[in-house]
């Protein structure tokens, strides 16, 4: 099974070293939102003291360590997946023994993702010298207990991506489905502003929810604002809806197999 | 006369292609009001917890998102599909065809292809506008709208000039067909009040890819903030720009040479 990974990685690497080039205008395309919002805060926080408790440094800290857990969390299988099932490509990866979702796509996923850090990071550390965030609340120990929180948010948020890009099996507007989850994440994930200044309603299903495993919960922990008892909180709600998605995945993945018959069948 | 007859086919051929995909119109449409709910939403976060921002009220954001959207629609409908239409023209050499027709090039290029349900899109924006201001019970005269039209239509000229600059250098680098992302990429920045970000990105969203330009700045005009000198010079830009965007199209047409030699 290592040797598999090891081949594929071979494989996925070499694929996305030859869009390099394509790489800046995606990374330019990452940091835009997250910047708008950084300034629109900031410039609030600073005319007003602080809202709600929260000073410009909380705010710029916030979407910085942002840029980079949003990147890990994230994933790109509804644009290396798809379009295969509706080609029909997918044929030669299914009567491989290995599952195409799990192994392929998720090793190129990774694959994309490393390059990306390898790009954003100069950027990132370019950026801290224009926004000067002070990093005062943030410990090696945060950052310790928020790197399984980043783990578990990329394979929910995989797994869900995965769920969604398999209906492909069924129907032609997975992208327009997509994009409905891309909303949902940006509702809850803390993405537009801190979860806790957001209206009561929508915190509370935010935390039933798997989105604030995505941003919110990993940045707050690496910031230090949560309690031991908001951190487990966070980590059981990450657990159960890991398990689910898994199981969803698995129903779905095998019964859109079923379903599928390439083109020219 | 002639270019409205063919604008006029353009859009006919747009409504069958649309109407041949309804479903897909129809989904289109319930995301494009999901995402303005949406948009409405984080306004009303921001002023939930602040009176103004950088001296803008409630009403003026709103206002301002109409704008954002004008723009927005003209990326989204007009810039994106022409541009596809266009690079894929220009790899495989169909684009010799475009030039053999008796008709302004650029116009065609930059004309035929154009999503038609979006024009929905346009009359939210006006909407948009029009509640906005109402709501920051800012005082409009005539010639306070007059200006803003003004230099909404620059703005609008000055982002269509610099997409025909964008896609021209394609006849040139012929690999450069990530030509609009930059555009796109940045076009989001238009949706506050340019005033609001840092001094670097204000210059970059001013005068590199002047997205302010085309959503800060007519609503500045609107609320008075511009001197008329300023209005003056905001529309000599925009009619600068496309002077300098048709000459470099000219010379970029001098340069393409078909796919296969």
């Amino acid at each position: 099974m290592f040797n598999i990974f090891k081949r594929l990685w071979q494989v996925n690497w070499a694929e996305q070293w030859q869009y390099r080039a394509n790489l800046a205008m995606y990374i330019l395309y990452w940091l835009v939102s997250p910047i708008i919002y950084l300034s629109v805060w900031t410039s609030i926080a600073t005319a007003n003291g602080d809202v709600n408790g929260l000073t410009a440094n909380d705010f710029i800290t916030y979407y910085m360590i942002l840029l980079i857990v949003d990147q890990l969390t994230s994933n790109i299988i509804i644009h290396i997946f798809g379009y295969k099932v509706q080609d029909g490509s997918l044929s030669g990866e299914l009567i491989k023994p290995i599952h195409p979702m799990l192994t392929n796509t998720l090793v190129n996923d990774i694959a994309f993702k490393t390059l990306n850090m390898m790009l954003l990071i100069p950027i990132w550390i370019g950026l801290t010298l224009l926004f000067k965030p002070q990093f005062d609340s943030v410990s090696l120990g945060g950052i310790a207990l928020a790197i399984p929180a980043i783990a578990l948010g990329y394979a929910i948020n995989f797994l869900l991506s995965g769920i969604i890009t398999s209906l492909a099996f069924w129907t032609t507007r997975v992208y327009s489905i997509h994009e409905f989850y891309y909303a949902l994440i940006m509702l809850f994930a803390g993405q537009f502003v801190p979860l806790q200044l957001m209206p009561a309603v929508i915190q509370n299903i935010a935390r039933v929810l798997p989105f604030q495993l995505f941003m919110y919960l990993p940045i707050q922990i690496i910031q230090g604002n949560l309690s031991a008892q908001e951190i487990t909180q966070g980590y059981v709600t990450g657990i159960l809806w890991f398990i689910a998605a898994l199981i969803g995945f698995r129903i779905v993945w095998r019964r859109g197999v079923k379903q599928y018959s390439a083109v020219g069948a | 006369m002639h270019s409205f007859k063919l604008i006029s086919t353009f859009i006919k051929i747009n409504i069958q292609m649309a109407v041949a995909y309804r479903a897909d119109t129809v989904v289109n449409i319930l995301l494009n009001l999901m995402w303005l709910g949406w948009e409405l939403l984080t306004l009303s976060i921001i002023f939930s917890n602040t009176q103004t921002i950088s001296g803008w009220g409630f009403g003026e954001l709103i206002a301002l998102l109409g704008v954002f959207r004008l723009i927005n629609t003209m990326m989204v409908a007009l810039i994106w599909p022409n541009t596809e239409k266009f690079n894929q023209s220009i790899r495989d050499g169909s684009m010799d065809y475009t030039i053999l027709q008796p008709v302004n090039s650029m116009f065609l290029v930059t004309f035929s292809r154009i999503t038609i349900w979006r024009i929905w899109d346009l009359i939210l924006a006006i909407v948009l506008i029009t509640v906005g201001i109402n709501i920051s019970g800012d005082l409009v005269t005539p010639l306070s709208i007059a200006h803003f039209i003004l230099l909404a239509f620059s703005g609008v000229v000055i982002i269509y000039s610099l997409w025909i600059v964008l896609i021209a250098l394609t006849f040139w680098f012929t690999k450069f067909d990530n030509n609009v992302t930059i555009l796109h990429a940045l076009i989001d920045a238009g949706r506050y009040p340019s005033t609001v970000y840092p001094i670097w990105l204000q210059i970059i969203v001013t005068f590199l890819i002047p997205i302010a330009v085309a959503t800060t700045v007519p609503l500045q005009a609107l609320r008075g903030d511009l001197e008329g000198w300023r209005i003056i010079m905001f529309f000599a830009i925009g009619i600068a720009s496309f002077i300098v965007a048709s000459q470099v199209w000219k010379r970029g047409l001098k340069q393409y040479s078909g796919a296969s030699s």
